[in-house]
């Protein structure tokens, strides 16, 4: 396959992207229970973002209040939560497809996702004294994802005679991926009030209905941090993907680097599923995406681009999410797969895409 | 570029891959490793780049140790051509040479578009790693090793899977490059025909060394592959290698 005009057809892509996630910021904010025109969403962000740039209190003005504490304090903060969310889960995909070698790899495959389950359950089921509610239930979720991955990067170092081999993370990622599931399980089974199993399913369903502004800044810190060190990490990232052995011949440090990266995906990914829940196919097919748009591989574009699309595509299915059926929301990992997994499929016929191929 | 391998050991278990190997490379020359299967030759060139860990010995880069060398100061000096690279992900040819670069700081165009040129791939700039033959590839990783800029190139098995157009043409650049290479070949004719230096190694140890001319003789291939060749001068002085069938 020859691929021609790839700087032209990566710029081309870029704007198109952030003009997409700009307008589907706009556009999403109007849907929900209830629809707010289009004019007016964006007569509200302009009016606030002109006094907050003149450094004047944000406030209703010319508008009804209602419609602004609409707009202002529970819509946007939510579409801004979710783009943060899409983004973080996106690069953490593509960073781990490049650092296990392997396109089916995702955030979650590495047991980060069920740790965080079993640690939300705990909370759920047997709350503990000292913190109470959603606080308590983000806390316990962080512990366990990071404690998933930690036993994840240990006994992958111990199988691998000291080193960290793609093979071993997943294989010790599907293993104590298992044992997570099992926990929850178990943790389900001595539970005795209906609604607090209940709390456990839907929490595992995923949402973030939850989010205020206040609850931005963990996500938009594991969404920067990620942004940052990964597409400055691009070139060793891309020569990781042509194997261990040419990576280290070419100068990279294959063990330092992989742990590094593996600690910060798993930080990013505990950021988002310790207050989301599970949002599951972001991370999986937005890198795959990224790299059919834009034909390449390269990671100092794919990074960059599954950040934007992945912003994009998670606040139109929580646009969906809250809009589909009137006042009752679907879960959000419900319509992450019933949307992408079409359109990745489509994308797979259309373009011939074969796993890591663009 | 003089690379020098000192009382190299290698153990995986309780088992001994490399048992105190000692090679050293001549600058600007083709210094070939040969011998069987098992024998340790892939393992000895992937302790230079850290992809096998060595339990002892030392490796010296013109005087200096590797251990007081940096990754990316090892890769400004001594490129690698494996026998196989990942290709699961996509990449254009040109991107994979360009990670050749990933140790300079300056902008490496020239050395890329150089080394594609040379290796007669320039055509196949755009087109995807995935989509090329196994022959293909190997000139393309090549022409990764070339652009890396370094004095010394340490080959894998280069001419696995190639048509004989190919085997010749990569040993023809490489001879014509005057740079140092250290290679590992399993096919004697092209040892004899390129090497200027050839170290046999069986059972995790160099048992001999020398000339191809002197090392390579009907007794010593019988002792290291169990095989019986006969071994002729043609007329062009060059030195021939006729295995027998039916003689194993």
């Amino acid at each position: 396959m020859i691929r021609t005009g790839s700087r032209l057809r990566t710029a081309l892509v870029y704007v198109l992207m952030t003009a997409a996630l700009a307008v589907s910021v706009v556009l999403t904010i109007r849907i929900g229970s209830s629809q707010i025109p289009v004019r007016d969403v964006y007569g509200i962000l302009i009016d606030q973002l002109g006094a907050l740039l003149h450094g004047q209190a944000v406030g209703p003005g010319r508008w009804p209040n209602a419609q602004f504490q609409i707009v202002w304090n529970i819509r946007l903060p939510r579409v801004l939560f979710g783009m943060l969310c899409g983004m973080g889960l996106s690069l953490s995909g593509a960073a781990m497809q490049a650092l296990v070698l392997n396109p089916i790899a995702d955030p979650y495959i590495l047991g980060i996702s069920s740790g965080a389950s079993a640690g939300a359950a705990w909370a759920l089921l047997m709350p503990l004294p000292w913190f109470t509610g959603q606080f308590q239930v983000s806390l316990t979720a962080m512990l366990g994802a990071m404690f998933a991955s930690a036993c994840v990067y240990t006994i992958a170092r111990l199988g691998g005679g000291g080193q960290i081999r793609p093979v071993a993370l997943l294989l010790a990622g599907t293993s104590i991926n298992a044992v997570m599931s099992a926990i929850t399980s178990f943790l389900i089974f001595l539970a005795k009030s209906p609604e607090s199993i209940a709390a456990v399913y839907n929490w595992q369903m995923g949402s973030i209905a939850v989010a205020q502004w206040s609850s931005l800044k963990l996500p938009f810190v594991g969404t920067a941090l990620g942004f940052a060190v990964f597409t400055a990490a691009g070139r060793p990232f891309n020569m990781l993907m042509m194997g261990d052995e040419d990576a280290l011949a070419m100068g990279v440090p294959v063990k330092g680097f992989r742990t590094i990266m593996f600690a910060i995906c798993s930080l990013i990914v505990a950021c988002m599923v310790s207050i989301t829940g599970i949002i599951g196919f972001v991370g999986l097919i937005v890198p795959h995406v990224a790299r059919m748009l834009s034909g390449t591989s390269d990671n100092r574009v794919i990074f960059p681009q599954s950040a934007l699309l992945g912003g994009t595509f998670l606040i139109w299915c929580d646009a969906g999410a809250r809009g589909l059926f009137g006042g009752a929301e679907l879960p959000l990992g419900m319509i992450t797969a019933f949307l992408g997994a079409p359109f990745f499929l489509y994308l797979l016929v259309q373009k011939k895409y074969g796993g890591g191929r663009a | 570029m003089r690379i020098s391998f000192q009382n190299i050991s290698v153990r995986l278990g309780r088992r001994k891959i490399l048992d105190g190997v000692n090679l050293e490379t001549v600058p600007g020359q083709i210094t070939g490793i040969v011998g069987p299967n098992g024998s340790g030759k892939s393992t000895l060139i992937k302790t230079l780049f850290g992809i096998v860990p060595k339990r002892s010995g030392d490796i010296i880069l013109d005087g200096i140790p590797l251990s007081s060398l940096t990754r990316k100061q090892v890769a400004s000096q001594v490129g690698y051509v494996g026998q196989d690279a990942a290709c699961v992900f996509d990449f254009s040819v040109r991107e994979v040479v360009e990670m050749a670069l990933y140790h300079q700081n300056g902008d490496g165009r020239r050395a890329v578009d150089r080394a594609l040129a040379d290796l007669k791939i320039a055509d196949l700039a755009q087109n995807s790693i995935l989509t090329l033959s196994g022959g293909e590839r190997k000139m393309v990783f090549l022409a990764r090793a070339v652009a890396q800029g370094a004095n010394a190139i340490v080959l894998d098995e280069p001419t696995n899977h190639l048509d004989i157009h190919h085997q010749l043409f990569i040993l023809d650049y490489l001879k014509r490059s005057g740079k140092t290479i250290l290679i590992v070949l399993h096919d004697l004719n092209i040892a004899a025909m390129y090497c200027d230096w050839l170290y046999a190694m069986k059972d995790g140890r160099i048992v001999d060394q020398g000339a191809p001319r002197n090392l390579l003789t009907p007794d010593f291939i019988q002792d290291i592959y169990n095989v019986d060749v006969g071994v002729m001068t043609d007329e062009a002085g060059a030195l021939r290698i006729h295995f027998q069938p039916g003689k194993i």
